[in-house]
């Protein structure tokens, strides 16, 4: 059925996940920029955003005050994130690690695998919601749920800081520095360990704050983060691994793809569609929309 | 050398009573696979096991054992509701634990690969909670289940939409054997008994966690009454969803399991959750058996909460492979193939229970009676929801 309302609601609902789909992949393609490597727990950490907001808001600070919870939780993954680090990534740049690449999947895989069982042992593998007092909001002719409409404001406000903290502070460009040379960050006498360490920390608490944001909406169980992950390589794919802007309109694109072919095409390849953009890409621009081609000096 | 061999005979001897006298005592394993993780439904699982295993206190304390006084065990394996795990899942029970019987399915998708399997090994599988046809419509040996099947199902939501006059249906289904087993069974029943509904089918990835565009298109489409064909996480969303989007509670809507008569229903529910129908196969109103009885009782003492479905069949089924082995009076699969194929067996229900060789999707099946019930205010407990429609179980 295709009437323009029904395109208009359609389209407004693929903008809206797609900046939700664009907050969980932005950590991961942080992450690459600075760290130069794959973090495939990312999902798991998205799961834990989503834990510690449906615990803070259940427990601690009520439905009335659950946008105090997101910083919180946001927090509470850049710490994990931050002692993880040192434990497990640190060593492929202290040790002789001949395959870097690999040691690094092989050790996210690990952690993906411990914190989701970890979960599904601590809290079982039922699914829970923080719930949300939020009234439903009209973006157009598109009634939102108040929680998704919240997430999508806070998704943009998030990406927005994150910006900001890259091209306007020293911290930031030494951030952009470590992205376009290690070696050259090191010589002007930056603690290359430590600014791995912060932005593995940063990165994980964007999928964590992803999570927090998302918990009402999409539930809360040990699994959630799977759907991250897949979405988020999917997105750093077609935007150009290492480009926020890339990241922010790759999920947009996504988000209205699959949307769109979802409702006009065929419902149950829903998913399939993002793949097909993701082939498309790869054939017309490899590196992506905004990814440049990697130089050797 | 008389010597030796002397010693010899008594070492093998001593070997032979060593390796006898835990075998008296070793018990008869029954494999249950059961969703405990995601993507399957781990809640499904848990009320699963919890029957099984007082299915398992029942046969070693209330009957002192089976087969002459062996006590029963349970093996468990983690489905995820994925074919690939179902299936290494009952390897694993067949190879490693040696079970007579596998039960406690829950998703249709792992059933019917896993008895592809079964088929192969030759160890019985029974269906507690999976409702596809091909469960037993391709006539296996060793295919048997307890659950309700998508005829009867779909029978039981055409009564249904007749007796509420609705005409303009939306089926909204996950693209799984049960999902779409669901929907077609009920265009075949339209088509077949010329029933002159307007069905609307709608399928979606069970991973697929936005679910607007699908739900922008059923209310565009104006129905009397939306169907919600999905299993855990979906069912769910679709409900939250479909609120959003103002379909709910405007118009109506029918679960297609009994998932709201669990506790976190209305934890995930609490304001969107009433005025829901769902299908239910158990009242606490219903006669049960004397082992139906025992288990209501022994249940609420241990769990501090009335059982539900999936315990009750979980427990039946463990009971009646038991049953079995008790009455063929052997551990050998082919002997409890042939039977549960030729007894009669007892579980939670009033009525006996027994698996014929009957014809097409009634095969080695018995069903339980289909309820249609409606929760009419926010919180209520699911004993007291309104009793719509009854439907009658079992084979025709």
């Amino acid at each position: 059925m295709f009437t323009t309302e029904l395109f208009v609601q359609t389209l407004i609902a693929g903008v809206t996940i797609g900046v939700l789909y664009a907050l969980m992949a932005l950590g991961i393609t942080f992450i690459y920029s600075i760290v130069k490597m794959i973090n495939w727990a990312m999902g798991e950490f998205y799961m834990i955003g989503s834990y510690l907001q449906y615990m803070l808001v259940v427990s601690l600070l009520g439905p009335d005050l659950w946008y105090l919870a997101i910083p919180i939780a946001g927090l509470g993954v850049f710490i994990l994130g931050a002692i993880v680090e040192p434990i497990l990534i640190k060593p492929m740049f202290t040790r002789s690690i001949e395959r870097k690449d690999d040691y690094a999947t092989v050790v996210t895989i690990a952690l993906l695998l411990l914190l989701r069982n970890l979960a599904t042992g601590l809290g079982g593998p039922y699914q829970r919601t923080p719930g949300s007092d939020l009234p439903t909001v009209m973006l157009g002719p598109l009634p939102q749920s108040g929680a998704r409409f919240a997430a999508f404001v806070f998704a943009l406000v998030a990406i927005a800081l994150f910006y900001l903290l890259l091209r306007k502070t020293w911290f930031g460009l030494a951030l952009r520095a470590a992205a376009q040379s290690r070696v050259g960050v090191e010589t002007a006498g930056v603690n290359i360990l430590r600014l791995d360490q912060m932005a593995f920390g940063i990165g994980v608490a964007l999928a964590g704050i992803a999570g927090a944001l998302l918990a009402p909406v999409f539930l809360v169980f040990p699994t959630n983060g799977v759907v991250t992950t897949v979405k988020g390589f999917e997105i750093i794919v077609i935007g150009g691994l290492g480009s926020i802007p890339g990241a922010l309109i790759a999920g947009v694109l996504l988000g209205v793809v699959e949307s769109l072919g979802a409702a006009f095409i065929s419902s149950p390849y829903q998913n399939v569609y993002g793949f097909l953009l993701v082939i498309a890409i790869l054939l017309v621009r490899p590196t992506g929309l905004f990814g440049e081609r990697g130089r050797l000096v | 050398m008389k010597g030796r061999s002397l010693a010899a005979g008594a070492i093998a001897l001593l070997a032979m009573a060593g390796a006898d006298a835990p075998a008296a005592d070793k018990p008869v394993t029954i494999g249950l696979e059961i969703p405990l993780s995601p993507p399957g439904d781990p809640s499904a699982g848990q009320l699963i096991r919890r029957g099984g295993e007082l299915a398992v206190e029942y046969v070693n304390n209330e009957m002192k054992g089976i087969i002459g006084g062996k006590p029963i065990a349970l093996a468990i394996q983690d489905s995820q509701g994925r074919t690939e795990a179902g299936i290494a899942g009952y390897r694993r029970l067949v190879g490693e634990e040696q079970v007579i019987g596998v039960t406690g399915f829950f998703h249709s998708s792992v059933n019917i690969a896993v008895n592809e399997v079964a088929k192969e090994l030759g160890v019985p599988t029974i269906a507690t909670q999976t409702s596809a046809a091909d469960v037993t419509a391709k006539h296996y040996d060793v295919a048997f289940r307890t659950h309700a099947i998508d005829p009867i199902r779909v029978q039981t939501f055409v009564d249904f939409f007749q007796k509420q006059n609705y005409k303009r249906i939306s089926l909204v289904a996950e693209t799984t054997d049960y999902g779409i087993g669901i929907a077609e069974e009920t265009e075949r029943q339209n088509d077949e008994k010329k029933l002159g509904l307007a069905l609307q089918k709608i399928t979606f990835d069970h991973s697929a966690t936005d679910l607007t565009p699908q739900l922008l298109q059923v209310k565009a489409f104006k129905p009397d009454l939306v169907v919600n064909i999905g299993v855990g996480q979906p069912l769910d969303l679709m409900i939250d969803q479909a609120e959003t989007i103002g379909l709910l509670p405007q118009t109506p809507m029918l679960l297609s399991y009994d998932a709201p008569v669990r506790p976190q229903y209305w934890q995930l529910h609490p304001k969107n959750g009433n005025g829901i129908y769902f299908i239910a196969y158990y009242s606490p109103r219903q006669k049960l058996s004397d082992l139906g009885e025992w288990f209501a009782k022994r249940y609420q003492e241990k769990f501090n909460e009335p059982p539900v479905y999936s315990s009750l069949n979980g427990f039946g089924d463990v009971m009646i492979l038991a049953e079995a082995a008790d009455q063929a009076k052997s551990t050998d699969p082919k002997a409890i193939i042939k039977a549960l194929e030729a007894g009669t067996f007892k579980n939670w229900a009033a009525s006996p229970v027994t698996f014929p060789r009957a014809p097409g999707v009634y095969w080695h099946n018995w069903s339980p009676p289909i309820l249609i019930l409606k929760y009419t205010e926010p919180g209520q407990d699911w004993r007291n929801a309104t009793l719509v429609l009854e439907h009658v179980g079992t084979a025709p």
